[in-house]
């Protein structure tokens, strides 16, 4: 299975680990992600969108048109570039004004975008195209006794206008292959809510506040780790614990992994390769758990 | 927290070309659908730190309370994470409107109540327009607030944590080729400046 894979920016700087893990895991899924050429940002689901509508539909709608071109439908692992692709696509496909706009803006420079692209996110190929099934059958180190919350925050499920693979409200993709894996997807009641995004930058304090909330609750239901297929909620989740737990004097100490990691340490995938030495909060502590419980030793 | 309602509306504050005028908004069209149900205000996940709830902005624009909305912080906290959108009985898209809001608050230079708000969709735009793709150290360096001390050391903090994590890139990550980039750029900004 080929896809036209837009990385995106956090792809290339904080979030380098959630594809060395994609990479390591897809040889095993028979996905293969080509990807679209000297492609830039997506456009920003609010950053640019709020300051120059048409300047971040414009954005899309480069890397849409290059994709086109490719034959291929395009998948991205963010959360928040599957968001602002299928936003402009969408507006591309029904706002006959902006579509002139943009199309006079790209023409001019050599690129022509017919609407024929899909726009779909890493977690519904792996739900959907790969199946549950098939990620069962690779699985080498059952994470037997593993405790995981799946944390599917906000913009793979809820938005208007995205290919839609999951419930808004109770998602269950990344439940179902954190079972497939052997471990055991807890319940709690934050999966959905909003870790506060870019706020990190602007409004610190309310970001933290708002990412205090699963983090605690993933905690009280015992979960061993987080799972997430996001970076903004990863950098949040993960690099901003340590500011949290000083900001609330409280202690969590919750390792946060991509969907991909975990996948990939299932597969007897080494943890270097996953680049799970890159997580800001130490996951070593899976690691000697699973060690504990395995038959098989993971490849260190 | 803020909590604030609207108590005398007097005919100096209502601007009754303000509904036009976000109605203009893709995702605006429909403003007036609104039935005041309340569910984005409860759904909401940062109304903790807004002073009105979507529910009130929503009914202060019907009312054309222009001044209000637009220096409001409610607009500005909105982390367009679609809870109310997927929820509205009506399908409004809440959050396409506070962005919209966003914008026009920017345009007509309405100063806003976290003032590091409008500098960071400036500044964000800016640099993406230059590489083609955001630069985040870069990002943060336009707005550090050089003169307070402890958030220098606080952000340097983080940036040591990301840096040895191999998590922050010193150079931004360019296109090969922005021939089509910067021509698309150009373009739009010409666009932008006719209106």
């Amino acid at each position: 299975m080929k896809y036209a894979y837009f990385p995106g920016c956090s792809i290339h700087a904080s979030a380098k680990e959630y594809a060395m893990a994609a990479n390591a895991v897809n040889k095993y899924l028979d996905v293969e992600l080509v990807e679209i050429p000297d492609w830039n940002c997506c456009g920003a689901i609010d950053a640019v969108y709020a300051y120059n509508r048409l300047l971040s539909i414009s954005l899309s709608a480069r890397n849409l048109a290059i994709a086109e071109n490719m034959k291929m439908d395009i998948v991205t692992l963010c959360s928040a570039c599957f968001f602002t692709l299928s936003r402009a696509n969408n507006m591309l496909r029904e706002n006959a004004d902006m579509k002139s706009k943009i199309d006079k803006a790209i023409n001019d420079a050599g690129l022509k975008y017919a609407g024929g692209v899909k726009v779909r996110h890493y977690m519904d190929i792996l739900a959907n195209d790969v199946g549950i099934d098939k990620i069962r059958q690779q699985v080498k180190v059952p994470l037997k006794d593993l405790k995981v919350a799946p944390y599917y925050g906000c913009l793979i499920v809820r938005p208007t206008g995205i290919q839609r693979f999951d419930d808004a409200e109770h998602p269950t993709s990344i439940d179902k292959v954190i079972e497939a894996l052997g471990a055991e997807a807890v319940y709690y009641p934050d999966k959905t809510r909003c870790c506060g995004a870019s706020l990190a930058i602007t409004d610190e304090e309310v970001m933290m506040e708002m990412t205090k909330g699963p983090l605690l609750t993933a905690k009280n239901a015992q979960a061993d780790c987080i799972v997430t297929p996001c970076p903004m909620c990863h950098f949040n989740l993960d690099a901003k614990q340590k500011d949290i737990e000083s900001h609330f004097e409280i202690d969590i100490g919750l390792p946060v992994l991509y969907v991909t990691q975990l996948i990939g340490l299932a597969f007897g995938i080494p943890p270097k390769e996953l680049g799970l030495h890159r997580n800001v909060v130490s996951p070593n502590r899976i690691l000697e758990k699973l060690k504990a419980t395995s038959y098989v030793e993971p490849k260190t | 927290m803020k909590r604030n309602s609207v108590h005398q509306i007097t005919d100096q504050m209502t601007d009754l070309l303000f509904i036009e005028e976000i109605k203009k908004i893709p995702g605006g069209e429909r403003i007036l659908d609104c039935i005041q149900c309340g569910v984005c205000a409860g759904s909401c996940h940062a109304r903790f730190a807004m002073d009105y709830s979507p529910m009130q902005i929503l009914k202060m624009a019907h009312l054309g309370l222009r001044q209000e909305v637009l220096s409001s912080s409610t607009i500005w906290i909105c982390a367009s994470c679609y809870t109310c959108a997927s929820r509205c009985p009506r399908g409004l898209n809440i959050p396409a409107i506070m962005s919209g809001l966003k914008n026009i608050a920017m345009k007509n230079n309405v100063p806003a109540p976290i003032a590091l708000k409008p500098k960071f969709h400036k500044a964000f735009t800016e640099i993406v327009s230059k590489y083609g793709r955001i630069h985040e150290p870069e990002l943060q360096v336009k707005l550090l607030n050089k003169t307070n001390l402890s958030e220098l050391f606080h952000n340097a903090s983080l940036g040591v944590r990301m840096f040895r994590k191999g998590k922050l890139t010193l150079r931004p990550s360019k296109l090969n080729s922005k021939t089509h980039f910067s021509k698309i750029v150009k373009n739009v900004l010409r666009e932008e400046a006719q209106k």
